[in-house]
């Protein structure tokens, strides 16, 4: 016997949602180990760096749904990561998000977090998501609102502190070219 | 096309399924890494640390080609440890490691039989050419069963912590 599956591919015009690969690693841990993850956990050091992606790639087969590594559609350049997070200690699953240090000012996090929305209306069918941000993240809080999140009440994590529930709205977005 | 994880196969012992891990093998792991079981292998600690811990394992397999095998008996499919391919980031060198995470296996043999089946698969089938075990020297069961495997201690290699002996395990005769 063996356990394989196939985790779906979403493009859209500048982006494609993959899978992380190895060679994804080096950018990743540079910013993991930068400042910049302060606001979702980090820094991390380059080992915790790597048990993140792995477990990034290992929430797909525990749970069947996951992150992707946000790539240039044109050069597969790594920009960052979205998706689906979902680790137990969460009140529910979340969209997710993290760009990397040059992959700022280009739209990207718009576009992403609309085809994953997109991807979970449509495809998932799932009811209306939410993203878990703490106030002080202003960077993802102002993604949030020109995603039209609405806040709703913290979530108390025992390590990450008040983490605020902005819930999505659904069925208005258009930026999904294809899901492979 | 689509992105495609790793296969994972089942390895079969004379008593024991070693097969990949899964969700439901998730509550037994977070127990095990939450009690003083899992001081060896940076325990204990909390429910967030262990998911990504349990995370790590799993996505090995994908980032690595092989990874830990969750360990249970024939006709019980409740996971009781791990058991495998072991290879962090910065490990110096490919490991086979385990955790036992149900104290009534103790003294059953079954840890010696899926490390044993654990490195008859790195050797024969993914084609090591040398295994190591990293253990902390107060973990003297897992010292016991290094040296019932056949590893010896091996002083001049280093492991990923200062405190690890590094034991070599030996390399199946036909193999040389």
């Amino acid at each position: 016997m063996t356990v394989s599956f196939k985790i779906p591919e979403l493009l859209t015009r500048d982006l494609r949602l993959r899978l992380p690969r190895m060679d994804d690693f080096e950018t990743y841990a540079a910013f993991r180990g930068s400042q910049r993850s302060a606001t979702v956990g980090g820094p991390f050091s380059v080992e915790q760096a790597f048990g993140s992606l792995a477990e990034i790639i290992g929430q797909w087969q525990l749970r069947g749904y996951g992150r992707w590594l946000v790539a240039d559609r044109a050069s597969d350049e790594p920009l960052g990561i979205i998706g689906h997070y979902h680790p137990m200690d969460w009140p529910e699953v979340e969209i997710g998000w993290s760009l990397f240090n040059q992959a700022e000012g280009r739209g990207v996090a718009t576009q992403a977090a609309k085809a994953v929305r997109q991807y979970t209306h449509e495809t998932l069918k799932w009811a209306p998501i939410a993203s878990l941000i703490t106030d002080e993240n202003t960077r993802s809080r102002a993604l949030a609102e020109r995603l039209g999140c609405s806040p709703e009440d913290t979530f108390a994590h025992p390590t990450f502190g008040a983490l605020r529930i902005w819930r999505h709205p659904m069925g208005q977005d258009d930026v999904l070219e294809a899901v492979q | 096309m689509s992105a495609r994880l790793i296969d994972m196969p089942t390895l079969e012992t004379e008593r024991l399924i070693l097969r990949g891990p899964k969700l439901e093998d998730y509550a037994a792991w977070e127990t095990f890494m939450a009690s003083p079981r899992a001081q060896y292998v940076g325990g204990p600690v909390g429910q967030h640390e262990a998911w990504r811990a349990f995370g790590h394992l799993v996505g090995l397999w994908a980032l690595r080609g092989h990874g830990a095998f969750i360990i249970t008996q024939k006709g019980n499919d409740q996971g009781l440890g791990t058991v495998g391919p072991w290879l962090p980031i910065d490990w110096p060198e490919p490991e086979i490691g385990w955790t036992c995470w149900e104290p009534r296996l103790e003294g059953t043999g079954m840890m010696y039989e899926a490390s044993r089946a654990a490195l008859d698969y790195v050797f024969h089938t993914l084609k090591w050419e040398t295994a190591v075990s990293y253990i902390d020297p107060e973990n003297p069961r897992s010292v016991a069963l290094a040296k019932r495997l056949g590893a010896h201690h091996d002083t001049k290699a280093k492991g990923p912590h200062p405190d690890d002996h590094v034991y070599r395990h030996a390399v199946p005769e036909r193999l040389i």
